[in-house]
């Protein structure tokens, strides 16, 4: 099949059996790739009220049909599973070099059932495929682990790995590669934990075919082209995602203090430019990536070397702590990628934990004696190490914002920052409807990569709720997970701005298949739908309340920052939701119409 | 003419191997590029690339006389004449003459197509007149 | 009197398609973007003769002033 590796593997890792079958024609029809596998597989394979940390959860590992080939940003994979943190569809997107091997091992899904009866890792060399020992490296370090197998096996080989974070559970664990790519959220790497897989390591040396090698090789260039004469190139590539750092603190986006403001007195000290000059030494790019945002950095403060940190890991580990030290931020971001959690989750969990000792819910009592104010990088260092192996108050962390205000009370939970139990990403929405509504709805929790409308709020009137804001949204949400399902980045058409008509000739030579983006937007909305009843499949009473943002976002305006005294209205946030259900075809209780399944070729899959 | 590349500039993406790949077999297969990229992670964390110079060693030992000069006056293998002796792999300075028999019938080397240098972003890769060497 | 404004690909729609402007020089950056209509809170990043500024910065003549919008976000 052209474009594609050409195989699933299963691996049953509670009997030790492997196997491959073809790739299914009609799935590469309807749902075309990488997270669109993840997601026909996720509702079709695993059993209405699986436990996420049962046997019977599967953790779907996919390429695309754009990956590893002369495509720029060819290096995304999808990670896909039940999430033991929401309780519902999780799906994590992975940079780095490991989903072009997939390929080049003739595989397009790596599938992982059941549990091991002890500590292994998955070994890949093309068609050799084994289940080996892993006793030596549980309890191990991930960077000290891929340098290990790096050492063993040889530069080739591409390597994910968990750390003590998947292996003790921790909710929102993630996969580590390439010295500083993760599949971060969702608690993907605490799936990977629970099957007691330590590690994938694969090498592929077949070459992938493509449905006409001349017209691809010129729409692969064409791509190149556009990418090297965009005019914000070089600045993107200086700055990678930290470009926006200093503009959210002036637009009131930067998280502070767990979500309280938008704005940070102490953000100077958080900027890009002031990043670059302190720590960057090497701009570090995924597979095919023109424009690589990766800043691999030197911390001579704490003397260690890491892939970071991204503006995510600076807004939710820097300013929403009240920590305004890029190199102290540096650190806790190695020690995440280290002990192998997601800094998005441990960022907001620890500021929510951090508000609670400021008010008293908490006290040192509770905290195993960390003084848990705002500002305290020694005690945030400290407690991500807790959160890692569940010891003492990190085991209440460990389990995510929502579970832990749930268990303390005491009014905590209006100011845990999440919607559907995965914690908010790194935009504060005081007053930014259509940012707000894009956590609202996101598909896998609050995360702001499928729908980014901040810029688009303050164009049109950031405290405005119109149905133009609604479709936009909407249409985000179709158009730019696409890209996790070709297995490639969004960031060139994101950043870059280059013409997304571009990718269409490139799929077509290298498919065979002709699609436009309004076929691929069809797909998006298809899978769109498709989680959005897996949701409810798996959620008695799943609806509208689900949806709901945290109610910082309608009750506490900042007193502080660009956002001062602005807040969005309750009525606004209802009003949100039901222009959004309607434009989706969907009930005024938030659920897929069966008109609409229909429509999107769902009905037959559902039933 | 030769190819230059200051791994300083360089971030890992291997669109130069795909490229190249390519350019010399039509297949999209990194590995059998005639360039090489060595990630030193997690220190000192940098790229070290290693390109063809276009010295001319490989040709001289070339038992077969396989590598022959191109219309770009670069030294490249003529797939059908190379025997396998490998001869040349160790003779290259760089590090860049390639034999795996688990992947092709040949030795492969840089031809200076340039494809490589089309795709890298961060242009890390360029072509220009040979320095003379000091003596 | 003039220097030339470049603006990311996305915002070339204010400047009727075009890849620059020539701008008066004297005004900052702020002023000269709010006399284009585009609004400046959507500018991330300026950069002039290569060299980061802030909006506030007051533009001279033979200045190339490059801004940068994140149209797309992260």
């Amino acid at each position: 099949m052209n474009g594609y590796g050409g195989q699933i593997l299963r691996v049953n890792l509670t009997t030790g059996k492997i196997t491959k079958e073809a790739t299914p024609p009609d799935v590469v029809r309807d749902f075309i790739g990488g997270r669109g596998f993840g997601a026909y597989f996720l509702f079709k394979e695993i059993p209405r009220g699986a436990d996420p940390l049962g046997a019977a959860n599967k953790l779907i590992i996919s390429s695309g049909p754009l990956s590893g080939l002369m495509i720029p940003g060819a290096g995304k994979c999808d990670f896909t599973t039940k999430s033991p943190l929401t309780g519902g569809y999780a799906s994590a997107s992975m940079g780095g070099h490991f989903t072009a091997e997939i390929k080049y091992a003739g595989l397009d899904s790596i599938i992982l059932e059941g549990i091991s009866p002890k500590p292994v890792y998955l070994f890949i060399d093309d068609d050799k495929v084994e289940l080996r020992d892993a006793a030596d490296l549980w309890g191990k370090g991930t960077i000290a682990v891929e340098k290990h197998f790096k050492e063993k096996l040889g530069e080739e080989f591409q390597v994910a790995v968990i750390g003590p974070g998947g292996e003790n559970g921790v909710s929102y664990a993630c996969i580590n590669h390439d010295f500083g790519r993760q599949a971060g959220r969702g608690g993907v790497g605490t799936v990977m934990g629970v099957k007691k897989v330590k590690a994938i390591v694969i090498h592929g040396t077949k070459s992938i075919s493509v449905a006409d090698v001349a017209a691809y090789r010129k729409a692969g260039m064409a791509l190149y082209k556009a990418c090297k004469d965009a005019e914000g190139l070089k600045d993107w590539t200086r700055y990678g995602t930290t470009i926006v750092t200093s503009w959210c603190d002036e637009v009131g986006a930067l998280p502070t203090r767990n979500f309280s403001a938008g704005s940070f007195e102490g953000g100077k000290g958080l900027y890009g430019q002031t990043m670059r000059e302190k720590i960057v030494i090497t701009d570090k790019g995924c597979f095919g990536c023109p424009s690589p945002c990766g800043k691999y950095s030197r911390s001579k403060k704490y003397n260690i070397n890491v892939e970071g940190p991204e503006y995510e890991t600076i807004g939710l580990m820097g300013s929403n702590l009240g920590i305004d030290d890029i190199e102290a931020v540096a650190q806790a971001n190695l020690l995440c990628d280290d002990l192998g959690i997601d800094t998005i989750s441990a960022g907001n969990a620890i500021g929510w934990a951090m508000e609670c000792y400021e008010k008293g819910i908490l006290t040192k009592k509770d905290t195993d004696g960390l003084e848990l104010k705002f500002g305290n990088i020694e005690a945030t260092f400290e407690l991500i190490e807790k959160i890692a192996r569940r010891e003492g108050f990190g085991a209440l962390l460990a389990d995510g914002v929502k579970r832990a205000s749930q268990k303390v009370g005491q009014g905590s939970e209006k100011f845990a920052i999440h919607v559907k139990g995965m914690e908010q990403s790194a935009y504060a929405t005081h007053n930014a409807t259509a940012m707000l509504l894009a956590y609202m709805t996101c598909d896998v929790g609050a995360h702001h990569n499928r729908s980014w409308a901040i810029t688009y709020d303050l164009q049109v009137g950031r405290d405005k709720v119109v149905p133009e804001k609604v479709a936009r949204v909407i249409w985000l949400q179709n158009f730019r997970p696409m890209f996790d399902v070709l297995g490639a980045c969004r960031l060139q058409w994101v950043e870059l701005g280059i013409d997304r008509d571009l990718y269409c000739p490139a799929l077509e030579a290298i498919t065979g298949v002709h699609r436009t983006w309004e076929d691929l937007e069809k797909v998006g909305a298809r899978i769109w739908n498709l989680t959005r009843l897996y949701w409810a499949r798996e959620n008695e009473g799943f609806g509208r309340q689900w949806d709901m943002p945290s109610p910082r976002f309608y009750e506490e305006a900042p007193k502080t920052g660009a956002t001062k005294g602005q807040i969005t209205r309750f009525e606004d946030v209802n009003t949100l939701l039901d222009m959004y259900y309607e434009q989706r075809g969907w009930t005024t209780d938030g659920l897929p119409a069966p008109a609409t399944l229909e429509q999107l070729g769902l009905a037959e899959l559902i039933t | 003419m030769r190819l230059y590349v200051d791994s300083a500039k360089c971030s890992g993406c291997n669109a130069c191997r795909v490229a190249c790949s390519l350019d010399l077999f039509g297949e999209n297969n990194p590995k059998k590029a005639a360039l090489v990229i060595a990630p030193r992670f997690p220190a000192p964390g940098v790229y070290e690339v290693k390109v063809c110079t276009q010295c001319g060693d490989c040709a001289a030992v070339c038992p077969t006389e396989a590598i022959k000069l191109n219309d770009k006056g670069a030294y490249y293998v003529d797939f059908a004449e190379c025997n396998l002796c490998e001869a040349c792999v160790p003779e290259c300075p760089e590090g860049v003459m390639f034999v795996r028999n688990e992947l092709a019938n040949t030795a492969w080397k840089c031809d200076l197509c340039g494809d490589c240098v089309s795709v890298c972003g961060t242009s890390a890769l360029w072509i220009a007149e040979k320095e003379p060497v000091a003596v | 009197m003039s220097a030339t404004l470049r603006p990311s690909g996305a915002l070339r729609s204010y400047i009727g398609g075009k890849d620059e402007i020539a701008v008066e020089a004297g005004h900052t950056v702020r002023e000269t973007l709010s006399a284009l209509n585009i609004p400046p809170e959507v500018i991330a990043l300026v950069v002039v003769n290569e060299q980061q500024q802030s909006k506030d910065y007051v533009i001279q003549e033979g200045d190339v002033v490059r801004v940068l919008a994140v149209i797309g976000g992260g």
